[in-house]
């Protein structure tokens, strides 16, 4: 009994120190919140406290004879891996080095990129510079939540980048509100001993080759000659625009007209056939398929199913060259497997081209230390460490182009001669559009629904995007 | 009145008012214990939900201010819904699709669990050598993430899996392709739904099982009843109370499965939206539509569904205490 008192005591006494230290520490919380003039928690009420505390131990530590006024900037991103994230590390202390007056702190969401720094601007805590993905660029310029970035670098600095990589972070005042970090491409992967043992010489040209090609190694190999992904409507779009359909831009809902190009009704329903003829009528003809999902070959993605060899040929981008040199080493590239450009069509060649930017938030305190910091690491020297020496993705400055350090794979796919270049940005709604008319090509490619049903659910989905 | 007694009054009145007031202390230590959790609880529970029901009446896209609409998010949902009555594509109508899902797949889940989770705490309640070892490989899945078990699940039901493999050996001509297809892909999800339950909710009815007194079943046994009898006359009426928990807890899981749906089928439902739940198409409005409010006025919704179909379960089916 005494034993259970002086417990009961104890624990009494430590609940209310708990209470009474979280009570302290809501006051002074509070009160350290009231000296900011904003009451809302904002992005630069954290940047002055931390500015406040790195001043003092400056003071203490350092000389005590000046006091440096040190800004922070917050950088987020999603990362590639931990090299890329080393990297990205190595840079930003060079950088501090060169400006021992900026700070900047690296923050990595792994997951659900966008839709974070989404939530942290409802938030009030959005990062002062981070990715912005061309997909989702109209919907941070509309909403006013960028930085026009054209107004803090100089035109020289703006003219070191491919053009058509400036495009979608254009702004309707014409005003530039991102700069590519990097890009890719589209291209075409073909596994060089599979085409030796079908008895083909060199890769398909044309979008008809590509098909007859496919049929051919299936035939003599017993292995599918082309996978591609069930839906995928960007990776549709190079076989329209290649012969002749009009690059697509999904703003109102009258745009869903777009589908009724008979160039689209034509190439819509020759992809979705790849897979319907390929893979289903193949399969219930007890035929090998010529073309395949990577799920129907055991893989996760294209670029799996085409490490493994299952297939002979897949059209992917430049991410998959480290994905091969890392996962599968055996496979070698130009002994193994080579490249060659996306097959062109009646009116010329096309591929896709997805680029991701580095932007600035419109509410950052330091705009200035923010562009020096982009200026740094999109530069060609920040380039050359992040993104040649990396060889995940091809630079965005056009003086890197010839770097010896560029990997060879990475350099041949520059070579390749395009008509045109399009970027994955199809209008204000290019993710919810993607997904949705992707799903609806899915469903014809398995053959639940028509290709002229799936046609006019693509108008549908279309106008219900844009008419909500 | 005699001075002994004056005193008893004396030293009662004094007890009862050390009573009161160990009393009074005891609440108060009950409040301090319980603040931590209620404190959470109206941060993360109730200002959490009074928000959301405050959101669904406005357009928001997280950076723009917000934009009092009154209905009109409300109205977005008997639209979808309206036009998936009718016959509309699943990707045209996703509500709906979510809904119709959801509802077949608590109609498949919910008795089965239930069922299944009795039957196994029936073996589970028996004096046999090694029970230890089935009660811990019972529960063992609720012990564990459902984003792993549905990976694996996902390599058990590949077309020529684990799952198949099985099956052929009894139907040699059956051999779905469980995750791709989109009249099986529910079915393979309530499946896992239901390996992963079952143990948890055994373990709830082996608890009511115990508490079963042994003499009912010893007056059984004297009149002749076997053990299938026994099981069903004494043990099925006298867990009323507990399956009526175990169905409750098990519908308001069931009305709102997100993990399974999105490692098995994708965010998207999968071939067809087989796999497409109101959980999901509530994600996908937030996250990839950008349209906070129509989630929120979706989420009522479900809301509504889950107290509505629980209440009137409880309500209707709940055990009189005397």
């Amino acid at each position: 009994m005494k034993y259970y008192k002086a417990l009961e005591k104890t624990v009494s006494i430590l609940i209310i120190a708990v209470i009474l230290i979280a009570a302290v520490a809501a006051v002074i919380w509070y009160t350290t919140q009231q000296q900011v003039p904003e009451a809302s928690p904002s992005p630069t009420t954290i940047i002055k406290t931390e500015t406040q505390v790195q001043t003092q131990t400056q003071v203490q530590t350092e000389t005590q004879t000046t006091i440096v006024e040190k800004m922070f900037i917050r950088f987020a991103g999603w990362s590639a891996g931990e090299t890329e994230m080393k990297n990205y590390q190595r840079i930003i202390s060079l950088f501090e080095q060169t400006n021992p007056n900026i700070a900047v702190k690296y923050e990595v969401i792994t997951q659900m990129f966008h839709e974070n720094i989404l939530a942290s601007y409802g938030a009030g805590v959005a990062p002062d510079v981070f990715y912005l993905d061309t997909s989702w660029a109209p919907i941070f310029i509309d909403k006013g939540a960028l930085y026009p970035i054209s107004d803090l670098v100089s035109q020289d600095f703006i003219n070191q980048f491919y053009d058509f990589l400036l495009e979608p972070f254009k702004g309707p005042d014409d005003k530039l509100y991102g700069l590519p970090k990097d890009w890719s491409m589209l291209m075409l992967f073909y596994n060089k001993k599979l085409f030796e043992q079908a008895g083909l010489s060199s890769p398909p040209d044309t979008w008809d080759e590509l098909v007859r090609y496919a049929e051919i190694i299936a035939n003599k190999t017993g292995k599918p000659g082309l996978a591609i992904y069930l839906g995928g409507f960007n990776r549709y779009m190079p076989v329209a625009l290649s012969n002749g359909a009009s690059k697509p831009w999904f703003d109102d809902p009258s745009d869903a007209s777009w589908f009724d190009n008979p160039v689209v009704k034509d190439t819509m329903a020759w992809y979705i056939n790849l897979y319907k003829e390929g893979k289903i009528e193949r399969e219930n003809k007890g035929l090998t398929p010529y073309a395949v999902a990577p799920q129907d070959v055991g893989a996760g993605w294209l670029g799996d199913a085409f490490g493994k060899q299952e297939v002979a040929m897949v059209i992917s981008g430049n991410w998959m060259i480290p994905f091969l040199a890392d996962q599968y080493p055996d496979f070698k590239f130009g002994e193994d497997w080579d490249i060659a450009p996306v097959p062109r069509g009646s009116q010329g060649r096309v591929t896709m081209v997805y680029t991701v930017a580095l932007a600035i938030n419109a509410k950052t305190e330091h705009p200035d230390a923010a562009t020096k910091f982009v200026e740094f690491v999109l530069g060609p020297e920040g380039q050359k460490e992040l993104v040649v020496k990396m060889g995940h993705t091809l630079p965005s400055v056009r003086s890197l182009a010839n770097d010896p350090d560029m990997w060879p794979q990475h350099k041949k796919s520059l070579l390749f001669q395009y008509d045109q270049y399009q970027i994955f940005l199809w209008g204000p709604k290019t993710g919810e559009l993607e997904s949705k008319i992707s799903d609806v090509m899915a469903s014809a490619m398995r053959g639940e629904i028509g290709i002229d049903e799936a046609l006019e659910a693509m108008k549908q989905v279309v106008q219900q995007v844009l008419s909500e | 009145m005699s001075k002994s007694r004056v005193f008893s009054l004396h030293t009662s009145l004094s007890l009862r008012k050390i009573l009161e007031r160990r009393k009074s202390r005891e609440a108060l230590e009950a409040l301090l214990l319980i603040s931590v959790a209620t404190g959470l609880n109206i941060v993360f529970g109730y200002f959490a939900a009074f928000f959301a029901f405050y959101l669904s009446f406005f357009k928001w896209d997280y950076i723009s201010p917000m934009e009092f609409v009154g209905l009109r998010n409300y109205q977005i949902i008997f639209n979808d819904l309206w036009k998936g009555i009718n016959g509309a594509y699943y990707f045209l109508a996703p509500f709906y699709t979510g809904l119709k899902n959801i509802l077949l797949y608590t109609a498949i889940v919910v008795p089965t669990q239930t069922i299944l989770a009795m039957i196994l705490a029936a073996f589970a309640n028996q004096k046999i050598r090694g029970v230890q070892f089935y009660k811990v490989s019972y529960f063992l899945p609720a012990v564990t993430s459902p984003v792993i078990i549905a990976l694996i699940f996902i390599w058990l039901f590949m077309k020529n899996g684990f799952i198949n493999y099985m099956i052929q050996m009894i139907v040699p001509s059956f051999a779905p392709d469980w995750i791709n297809d989109r009249n099986y892909l529910l079915y393979a999800i309530s499946m896992v739904a239901i390996w992963g339950t079952s143990g948890h909710f055994m373990v709830s009815f082996l608890a009511a099982m115990q508490s079963i007194s042994r003499d009912v079943y010893e007056a059984a046994m004297l009149d002749g009843a076997g053990p299938i009898r026994r099981f069903i006359y004494i043990t099925v009426p006298l867990l009323k109370p507990m399956i009526v928990y175990v169905v409750v807890l098990g519908m308001i899981g069931a009305l709102q499965m997100f993990d399974l749906a999105w490692v098995m089928a994708g965010s998207n439902g999968g071939p067809g939206g087989a796999g497409y739940t109101m959980a999901l198409d509530i994600y996908n409005e937030a996250f990839i539509n950008l349209r906070p409010g129509v989630a929120a006025a979706k989420s009522m919704f479900l809301f509504v569904l889950i107290f509505t179909s629980t209440y009137i379960f409880q309500k209707k089916y709940k055990v009189m205490r005397q």
